[in-house]
C-alpha cells in the first residue's frame, strides 16, 4: 500500500467520522426536542404551581415565581388528609405485597410439591388473576362492603389493593428468580438452610433489584389507583387521585392551585417510577416474551 | 453424630413431607378471596333479577335474561354502541401506542450523551395518575379560551375545535396514547437493545438501507416484544376509568362510555345488580379471549424461532 493511498484512506475515514458526528447531533437534537415536547404538559403543570391565580390564566412560560399558591394548597386540610391516606395505602400495601408475594414467588420457582406440575399451575393461576379488571367485581364488592360496614374504610380499600397487586409482585419477582440457578438453592438446602433462611440469605441478596423494582411498581400503581378508591371511599378516607378528580367541583376553577396540588400528587409517583425504569422492562417482559 | 449416621439406613424411609405449599398459601388465599370469589359471585349475580332501588320486588332467579336484555332486548341500544366504542378506543389506542412507540424507540435507540434524560422525560406521563393528567390537559392545554391549544390556533389564524365535546373518543384515545406510549416504548426499546450487533452489522455490509433494516430486520425480530406490549397494554387499558371520568364524563350522552364506565354507571345510578354483573362477566370474557389470542400468537412465534 503506497503512502498516497493511506493518506486518501485516512481522509475518507475522517470524512465518514465527521458525517457520523453530524448525524448524531441531528438525532440528539431531535430526541431532546421530542422529549421536552412530550413532557411539556407536566412541565407546564410544575411551572403553573409557582404562579398566582391571575398569572395562571394565560399560557406563559416566563413569569416571576411565587410560593404563595403552594402555601395555600398545603393549608387545605383536604389535601393533607388525602395525602396521608395515600401514604398509608402505599406503604401498607407494598409491605403486605412483599411479605406475602416474595415467599410465594420463591415457592413457585423452587418449591417441591407432590405433583411436579404444581409450580406451573400456580404460576399460571396468579397470571390469570391479573386479567381480571377491578370493575368486573364492583357489584359484589358494593353489596358486600355496604352490608358489612367495610364501605368507606381504609382497611376495606387496603385488602383489595393487596389482592390486586400480589399477582403482579409474584409475576415480577418470579421472572427475576428465573435467573437464580437451582444449584444455589440446593447447595443452601444441603448446608442446612431452612426455606426462610434460603429466602433471606440467598434470594433476597441475589434478586434484590427485582424485588426493589416490584416494590416501586406496586407503590406507583397503588398511588395512582383510582377506580376502587373512587367507588369505595369518600372524603375522610379517599386517596389523592380521587381528590384530584373532584378538585374542580370542590375547590373551584383555580388553575394555579390545581397545578400545585397536581404537582404534590404526581411528584412521588414520578420519582419512584424514574428510579425503577430500567428493571421495569425486564420484570414485565420476561415472563411473557419467553412464555 | 456418628451414631445417627450409622443408624440412618436401618430406619424405615420416612414419608417425604411437602411443606413448601405453606409459603404460597397466604398469597393464594388472599388473592382468591379478593378476586376469584368476588368474580364467581358476579357470575351468580348475573342470573338474578335484583333491583336495589326497588327492594319490594325482591330477588328472583332469572336465567340468562340479563344477557338477553343487552343482546336483543331494550338494553341493546346501549350495549352494542358501547361495545363498539370500547373496541374502537382500544384498537386506536393500542395501534397508536405500538406504531408511535416503535418510532420513538428507534429514535432513542442510539448511544448518545444524555439520551437517558430524554428517555426519563418521555417516560414521565406513564407514572402520572390518570385523573391528574386528564384535568391538566383539559385545563391548561385543551381549554378553548386560555389553553395552549387555543393560543397556538390563534397565532396560526385557525379556529380552535372543541375536541372534548365533538370528538370525545378521539381525545380520550389521544390522551391514552400520550399516557401509555411510554410503556410500549420501554418494552420495544428493551427489544431493540437485545438485538445482536452482528446481524445489524451484516445487514449494513450487505447494503441494506435504513428502511429495509428497520422494517425487514428489526421489526420482525422484536415482534414478540410488541405483542407482549399490546397484551399488557390491553389488560391495563380495559381498566382505565379515571381519565374518561375527568375529561368527558362518558358524554356527550353516552358517546364516550366504555364497558368499564358502563358497569360503574349501572352499579351507582340504575343499581340493577343482575345487569351490572352480566356486563362484568361479558367484559371479562372478552378480555380473556383477546389476551388468549395474543398469547397464542406469541407462543407460535416462539416455536417458530426455536
Amino acid at each position: 500500500m503506497t503512502s498516497g493511498n493511506t493518506q486518501a484512506f485516512k481522509e475518507a475515514q475522517k470524512a465518514l467520522r465527521r458525517r457520523r458526528a453530524a448525524k448524531n447531533v441531528g438525532i440528539g437534537v431531535a430526541a431532546y426536542a421530542f422529549g421536552i415536547l412530550y413532557f411539556f404538559p407536566i412541565l407546564y403543570m410544575f411551572l403553573t404551581g409557582f404562579k398566582t391565580e391571575i398569572q395562571a390564566v394565560h399560557p406563559r412560560i416566563f413569569f416571576t415565581p411565587t410560593l404563595d399558591t403552594f402555601k395555600k394548597v398545603f393549608a387545605d386540610r383536604g389535601l393533607s388528609l388525602n395525602l396521608s391516606n395515600s401514604a398509608f395505602q402505599v406503604t401498607m400495601s407494598t409491605l403486605l405485597c412483599m411479605l406475602l408475594g416474595v415467599p410465594a414467588a420463591f415457592t413457585i420457582r423452587f418449591g417441591k410439591f407432590k405433583k411436579a406440575s404444581t409450580n406451573r399451575t400456580l404460576h399460571n393461576w396468579f397470571l390469570t388473576t391479573i386479567l381480571l379488571p377491578p370493575v368486573a367485581i364492583l357489584m359484589p364488592l358494593f353489596l358486600f362492603y355496604n352490608s358489612t360496614g367495610l364501605m368507606h374504610t381504609r382497611f376495606g380499600l387496603l385488602v383489595l389493593y393487596v389482592g390486586f397487586h400480589l399477582p403482579i409482585v409474584i409475576w415480577m419477582v418470579h421472572s427475576f428468580l428465573t435467573d437464580v440457578p437451582n444449584e444455589l438453592i440446593e447447595a443452601a438446602e444441603i448446608d442446612g438452610c431452612s426455606r426462610i433462611q434460603q429466602i433471606g440469605y440467598v434470594v433476597l441478596p441475589l434478586a434484590r433489584m427485582g424485588i426493589f423494582s416490584a416494590c416501586m411498581l406496586v407503590a406507583v400503581f397503588v398511588w395512582n389507583e383510582f377506580f376502587l378508591a373512587f367507588s369505595l371511599t369518600t372524603n375522610q378516607v379517599q386517596t389523592l387521585p380521587v381528590y384530584m378528580s373532584r378538585f374542580r367541583e370542590q375547590q373551584g376553577q383555580f388553575t394555579a392551585q390545581l397545578s400545585a396540588s397536581s404537582t404534590v400528587s404526581v411528584l412521588p409517583a414520578l420519582i419512584l417510577g424514574w428510579l425503577t425504569q430500567k428493571n421495569l422492562v425486564k420484570g414485565l417482559t420476561m415472563g411473557a416474551v419467553k412464555g | 453424630m456418628q451414631k445417627t449416621a450409622a443408624a440412618a439406613p436401618a430406619l424405615p424411609r420416612r414419608k417425604k413431607r411437602y411443606t413448601d405449599k405453606y409459603f404460597a398459601l397466604p398469597a393464594i388465599i388472599w388473592v382468591a378471596v379478593t378476586t376469584q370469589i368476588p368474580f364467581l359471585t358476579t357470575v351468580v349475580l348475573s342470573t338474578l333479577k335484583w333491583n336495589l332501588v326497588r327492594p319490594d320486588q325482591g330477588i328472583q332467579f332469572d336465567w340468562f335474561n340479563n344477557y338477553l336484555y343487552y343482546f336483543t332486548g331494550s338494553g341493546a341500544k346501549d350495549f352494542w354502541p358501547i361495545l363498539g366504542q370500547t373496541f374502537a378506543l382500544l384498537a386506536v389506542t393500542l395501534a397508536g401506542c405500538t406504531v408511535f412507540g416503535f418510532f420513538v424507540a428507534l429514535l432513542l435507540d442510539h448511544r448518545l450523551a444524555g439520551i437517558n434524560v430524554v428517555r426519563t422525560l418521555v417516560l414521565g406521563p406513564f407514572f402520572v395518575m390518570s385523573t391528574t393528567s386528564g384535568v391538566i390537559w383539559k385545563v391548561t392545554i385543551l381549554n378553548m379560551d386560555f389553553g395552549w391549544y387555543a393560543l397556538i390556533c390563534k397565532t396560526l389564524g385557525l379556529q380552535p375545535v372543541d375536541f372534548i365535546s365533538h370528538h370525545p373518543i378521539g381525545i380520550i384515545a389521544f390522551l391514552f396514547v400520550w399516557q401509555w406510549m411510554p410503556f410500549f416504548l420501554l418494552i420495544i426499546l428493551g427489544g431493540l437493545q437485545s438485538l445482536s450487533e452482528e446481524v445489524l452489522e451484516s445487514a449494513h455490509i450487505d447494503g441494506a438501507n435504513w428502511w429495509v433494516t428497520t422494517m425487514r430486520i428489526k421489526l420482525p425480530m422484536i415482534m414478540n416484544y410488541m405483542q407482549t406490549a399490546i397484551m399488557l397494554g390491553l389488560i391495563f387499558l380495559v381498566k382505565e376509568f379515571g381519565l374518561i371520568l375527568v375529561t368527558t364524563k362518558g358524554g356527550p350522552g353516552k358517546s364516550s362510555y366504555t364497558l368499564a364506565y358502563f358497569i360503574y354507571d349501572i352499579v351507582f345510578t340504575s343499581k340493577r345488580v343482575g345487569r351490572a354483573a352480566a356486563i362484568s362477566v361479558l367484559t371479562v370474557i372478552l378480555v380473556s379471549l383477546s389476551v388468549n389470542i395474543l398469547l397464542k400468537l406469541i407462543h407460535r412465534r416462539n416455536e417458530m424461532l426455536t
